[in-house]
């Protein structure tokens, strides 16, 4: 203070006063901005609150510190140490208590002059104040008055020659004997009161913090340390304590005094101040000399610090309650996070409130909790319930449902997969099917011994078109009718496989739609039927099936007129009919109604109108392609369609691409636009042998997807897809772990096994196959030295365990009728040799499981070991299980 | 007992009245302006003789050189006696007496030289830093050994070295150095460091000019009165030496006073300067005050010696001293 820097104490009683004190006293009220309570002078202090002047005191020059009586009467009763180190009590205000006007102007002056530092009422015995005094050499420096002990200058006479200067005529005022000294040759820099006890006071001294007990005067407790300035106890954990040394804080932790449980990041310029609020728990605000911020230290997550070896974390943050260089700050004693900042040059005052801290967390689902002050937010995702206008859900929410119908783990029928993701995908479904005749066709030409284009089967149509050859051409009549046409027909064996791969066409030589256009009927895809029927020039087939969907049940009666239209087709190039298609058909809404008149009425060679028609699917302009495009446009178009489908991440693509770079490439946008990994994975895993699965990307996704399945828990989806993985990419194959090494010999037990096959026993017969008809198998294959003997059962490791209840039924579903298979299973898990890693105990799988359901501990004698609590995550339950 | 090495490295300097002048720029500077400089160590005494400076290495870079400055030639280290744990008796007596004949004595005995300062808070007891293994050895029995480094104590460790340090034989100490009292009386005081700047001019005034000019070798001593003051500025803390004529020229509740009001008499050790290797100077004074129960303060300057003792125990003091050394003589 001394003049020029200011301090806040806010009263302990009442929430809305509070003291300034720089070189006087004033003392303020604090209340909403305009209530009839504040008078016209009142100074704002924020946007909502304004402070009213009460009383000024100037009668204590030299002021040093100052501490307000803690209890309720009197009310405002201050004390105030002063430089020559005298204490003085005053009060601010008018107060009528007639114990207030016996205590006013009463000094508590010690032997040797010097600055009083700091002061402190006890929060118990509130007669009792404590005053932290500079350095003398022959007296003390913690001085501890009573505040109600009256002068009396016999005792005092006896001990010293006191000669009171003369200001002091009122010597009845004047206290000079302390109840208790402590301190000789000292400086005291800070005081407070320890909740602990009453008579338990802590001291910044000049090279240590020092607790003095007042039960023995003749014994402290210190440690020696730089930080001793603004000693003060955390109020909501009476053993913390914060200090400071210029711009380090030290926090100290009284029942392990001997260093600082942990120290804060040192400032560049010295702390003035440094108080725990008293709302919340753990917060920590310092001061710096000619700041214009309050920084907080959050020790919100401190582990209690016993034993505890590791720093704890601390979230450091600051808050600018003004543009102003801050003098000093106080919380306010009940109002959350609240406090009252005065400026450093002006006396101008701000009410400020720390804004809590937001902790955010997502859950590894798509809910989203957040947490502010007291308050705890959840924010999860609406549960659509189907319908129209329902946002479409998040991809985690869709990779999790499908994790969860196993989605992509169909190996035979490879289709059935897109049903397995909800079958409402478009993309999916092509993609799944594209790759179930990939799969096909390559298990055909196994079976037909034929190698040469297995390998080009997984490469996309592209490829296989681009080694074309022998192209024939033909021109056919439209079936139905003689007339001959004028649209010449390719074939190759690379194009049928194209047809097939796109699905128009069985297996076999011979191109025959007809299945085709049934199964499309029956999905009743009149339009797409009778586009593919025209496109292989059967016109009357086309007409039929639009009448058949016309028919059909809440079929589209406008494919009559289509069909009509149909009908009337000519090949006259300037006849009527065919001007009026080509300018009519564009409004068409449905596609393939619209290609179909764009076929019809196109000039030879040139479909540009079905080819780059992007809401016909991809499968049906290659297959269109490939059918109506000679040997020069099929590659170029292939081409271009391609790079279309890459740029956009259409999975559809993934016909023309295959298993290749080109598709690990569409894919990578695919997954950049969607983040579906699983899909990416899945697929991409069928891409073997080879290159495409060890491209980082695909290894990228495959790990995400894995982290994915592991954050939801699903431990055992993502073994599954472990295994289908291995299966599919052998190389993925995690080595073996742990071998289990003989006690006596060092060899492993397995390894000695399987080494010596003709040596007596099998591998199979070991302990851990657990088969109980199998010879004994309780000694080492390598050395004939016994195994160790399971802590429970006692028997020697090997030895199979005998049926015991409660083990046996698992969870015990009783009523059910036991599956023998993995009641079997369990059995023989039950045989398996467990161990902790911690205390070398182990045994039999089923007997310590069975242990552990009851005890902590070890099951082995004297041993405290608490096993089973020292991985929590194998506590934790997947949440896949069944 | 905690005995405490303080990490300061100190100079001893004497700086001529006739070259006071080229000097007061770092003075007032180590003197008024703390802020200014790294010295945390820094004490000025007019006698009238010389102006006697200890400071630190950081203040030491303050001063010019000159012809009219004379350094000690050691390096000396502060050593400051801590009750630590326990705060013990009430009614101790004060300054040097107290540690007479725990610190001073032993360390004379094994002819180590010191040098004291007393201020108000406190009693420094310089010793050479080439004596400090000695120091340790003589000293550690009695008192936990304390370093100071950075600012915090650590625990100082014995150095080990045993052999070779014979266990001196205790002989009576004698007072050989004439002694003299002058007839002024002087406060021992101190004030708060805020209110520096108010009686900085005043300050300067006493300490630099108010001696007025004065041929070397004329002391006011004729008229019993001394000149003596001094000020030091120690890790923060003030603390002044002057006659009670001087305290008169500073406002009221500047200067801190006890509240016994207490006022002290000089006694002035040597007729001839002392130099700084005899040792057993401030034991000889020291041990018969501690013994007589009388509170003192001990101020070793570049040439003499200065004992305050309260002013009502001068004459049992001078007494005492007497005694002591016509036991010599």
């Amino acid at each position: 203070m001394s003049g020029s820097k200011p301090d806040i104490l806010w009263s302990p009683h009442h929430a809305d006063r509070y003291v300034i004190c720089d070189s006087e006293l004033g003392l303020y009220r604090i209340g909403p901005v305009g209530s009839g309570e504040t008078k016209a002078g009142a100074l704002p202090l924020s946007v909502e609150t304004a402070a009213t002047l009460l009383a000024i005191n100037s009668d204590t020059p030299y002021m040093k510190c100052v501490a307000w009586y803690p209890k309720h009467e009197p009310e405002c009763l201050l004390a105030v140490g002063q430089a020559n180190g005298r204490v003085v009590l005053t009060s601010l205000g008018q107060s009528h208590n007639s114990k207030c006007k016996e205590l006013m102007g009463k000094e508590f002056v010690p032997k040797h002059a010097r600055q009083c530092n700091t002061l402190a009422w006890n929060p118990v015995d509130s007669n009792w104040l404590a005053a932290g005094l500079d350095k003398h050499r022959a007296d003390f420096s913690v001085l501890i008055w009573d505040i109600s002990s009256k002068f009396s200058p016999e005792a005092s006479v006896a001990a010293e020659k006191i000669r009171l200067s003369s200001g002091d005529t009122d010597s009845g005022l004047v206290v000079t004997k302390p109840l208790y000294e402590l301190g000789q040759n000292d400086a005291c820099l800070s005081l407070c009161w320890l909740p602990r006890d009453q008579k338990l006071l802590l001291a910044g001294m000049h090279r240590n913090l020092a607790i003095f007990d007042l039960r023995n005067t003749s014994q402290k407790t210190f440690v020696n340390t730089k930080a001793i300035q603004g000693v003060t106890v955390d109020p909501h954990f009476p053993d913390r304590v914060a200090s400071f040394f210029e711009g380090q804080v030290a926090i100290w932790d009284l029942r392990k005094f001997e260093k600082p449980v942990l120290t804060l990041t040192e400032q560049p310029k010295p702390l003035t101040k440094v108080a725990w609020c008293p709302t919340r728990m753990g917060l920590l605000a310092t001061l710096t000399r000619d700041s214009n911020i309050i920084r907080l230290y959050d020790m919100q997550h401190t582990p209690t610090p016993i034993g505890d070896e590791t720093e704890p974390t601390i979230i450091e943050r600051s808050v600018q309650p003004s543009n102003s260089l801050i003098g000093s700050f106080a919380w306010h004693p009940t109002s959350q996070n609240r406090m009252v900042v005065v400026s450093a040059a002006n006396r101008a005052m701000t009410d400020f409130t720390v804004f809590e801290r937001i902790s955010l967390a997502w859950s590894s689902t798509t809910s989203l909790m957040w947490a502010c002050g007291r308050h705890l937010y959840e924010c999860a995702e609406e549960a659509g319930v189907g319908g129209e206008g329902t946002v479409e859900k998040d991809i985690a929410t869709k990779m999790r449902q499908r994790a969860q119908s196993r989605y992509g783990h169909d190996m035979v029928q490879v289709w059935k997969n897109h049903l397995l993701a909800g079958g409402d995908d478009p993309q999916l479904k092509s993609l799944w099917y594209t790759l179930f005749f990939m799969k096909q066709y390559t298990e055909d030409m196994e079976q037909k011994q034929q190698g040469s284009k297995q390998a080009l089967v997984y490469s996309g149509i592209k490829n296989i078109v681009k080694s074309s050859s022998g192209t024939t051409e033909n021109r056919r009549c439209w079936s139905g009718s003689d007339r001959q046409t004028d649209v010449p027909r390719f074939h190759s064996e690379e194009r049928s496989l194209a047809l097939r791969l796109c699905g128009w066409i069985n297996r076999g030589p011979d191109i025959n739609v007809e299945p085709f256009l049934r199964s499309l009927e029956g999905e009743g895809e009149w339009e797409r039927a009778a586009a593919v029927a025209l496109f292989n020039l059967d016109i009357r087939r086309a007409i039929q099936i639009l009448n058949k969907g016309a028919s059909a049940e809440r079929g589209d009666l406008n494919l009559n007129v289509v069909a009509m239209a149909l009908s009337g087709y000519t090949d006259e190039k300037s006849s009527l009919w065919r001007e009026m298609c080509s300018s009519l058909r564009l409004q068409l809404k449905n596609p393939y109604l619209c290609v179909m008149f764009a076929f019809l009425t196109s000039e030879l060679g040139t479909y540009d109108g079905v080819l780059y028609e992007s809401s016909v699917a991809v499968t049906d302009r290659v297959a269109f392609a490939c059918m109506f495009l000679n040997d020069a446009q099929l590659p170029r178009y292939m081409e271009k369609l391609t790079s279309e489908m890459k740029e956009v991440g259409n999975l559809e693509g993934i016909l023309l691409t295959g298993l290749t770079k080109d598709g690990v490439d569409l894919m990578e946008s695919y997954v950049d636009r969607t983040g579906d990994v699983q899909t990416a994975s899945f697929c991409m895993l069928k891409g073997s042998p080879g290159e495409v699965v060890k491209d980082p990307r695909v290894q990228c996704w495959i790990e995400n997807y894995r982290n994915l399945l592991d954050a939801w828990r699903f431990w055992h989806k993502r073994a599954e897809f472990d295994i289908h993985r291995s299966k599919l990419d052998p190389s993925s194959k995690p080595l073996a772990q742990v071998f289990v090494s003989c006690n006596f010999c060092g060899k492993s037990i397995s390894y000695s096994c399987s080494a010596m096959p003709h040596q007596g026993r099998g591998f199979s017969q070991y302990g851990v196959s657990g088969s109980p008809t199998k010879s004994k198998v309780t000694s080492c294959p390598g050395c004939r030295k016994p195994l160790p003997r399971c802590a429970l059962c006692l028997m020697n490791m090997g030895t199979p365990v005998s049926n015991c209840p409660g083990t046996g039924h698992g969870t015990g579903k009783s009523g059910e009728k036991v599956d023998l298979t993995r009641e079997n299973k369990l059995a023989q898990f039950n045989n398996w040799f467990t161990w902790c890693h911690n205390c070398r105990h182990g045994g039999h799988a089923g007997h310590i499981l069975s242990w552990f359901r009851d005890h902590t501990e070890c099951p082995v004698s004297a041993c405290t070991c608490k096993c089973m609590q020292l991985d929590t995550t194998g506590n934790l339950v997947p949440s896949d299980s069944h | 007992m905690e005995l405490h090495i303080l990490e300061h490295s100190l100079k001893v300097a004497s700086i001529a009245k006739e070259g006071i002048q080229i000097c007061t720029h770092g003075l007032i500077k180590l003197a008024f302006l703390p802020s200014k400089t790294r010295c945390k160590f820094f004490s000025l005494t007019e006698t009238p003789e010389d102006y006697t400076l200890i400071v630190d290495e950081e203040g030491f870079k303050e001063l010019p050189e000159s012809e009219h400055l004379s350094v000690a030639e050691a390096t000396w280290l502060a050593l400051n006696v801590v009750s630590g744990g326990g705060s013990t008796t009430n009614s101790q007596p004060i300054g040097v007496t107290k540690i007479a004949k725990s610190v001073i004595a032993p360390l004379a005995d094994h002819n180590i030289s010191v040098f004291m300062l007393s201020t108000y808070q406190t009693d420094f007891i310089l010793v050479r830093e080439r004596d400090l293994p000695m120091v340790m050895h003589t000293l550690s029995s009695e008192f936990t050994l304390m370093r100071v480094v950075n600012g915090e104590t650590v625990a100082a460790n014995s150095l080990g070295v045993t052999n070779g340090f014979v266990k001196p034989k205790l002989v009576p100490r004698p007072i050989i150095h004439p002694l003299s009292s002058p007839s002024n009386m002087f406060c021992v005081t101190s004030l708060d460091p805020d209110t520096l700047p108010s009686v900085a001019t005043l300050l300067m005034d006493v300490m630099f000019y108010s001696g007025g000019i004065k041929e070397p070798g004329a002391s006011s001593e004729d008229t019993g009165h001394i000149r003596f003051f001094s000020f030091s500025l120690i890790e923060g803390y003030i603390s002044l030496v002057m006659d009670e004529q001087t305290t008169q020229r500073f406002p009221n509740n500047v200067l801190f006073t006890s509240a016994s009001g207490e006022l002290w008499k000089m006694v002035r050790i040597g007729g001839q300067p002392l130099g700084f290797d005899e040792c057993g100077i401030v034991a000889q004074i020291s041990e018969p005050l501690a013994t007589a129960d009388i509170p003192a303060y001990y101020i070793s300057t570049f040439k003499f010696d200065h004992a305050l003792v309260p002013e009502e125990n001068i004459q049992s003091v001078i007494g005492a001293l007497r005694t002591n050394e016509s036991a010599g003589q």
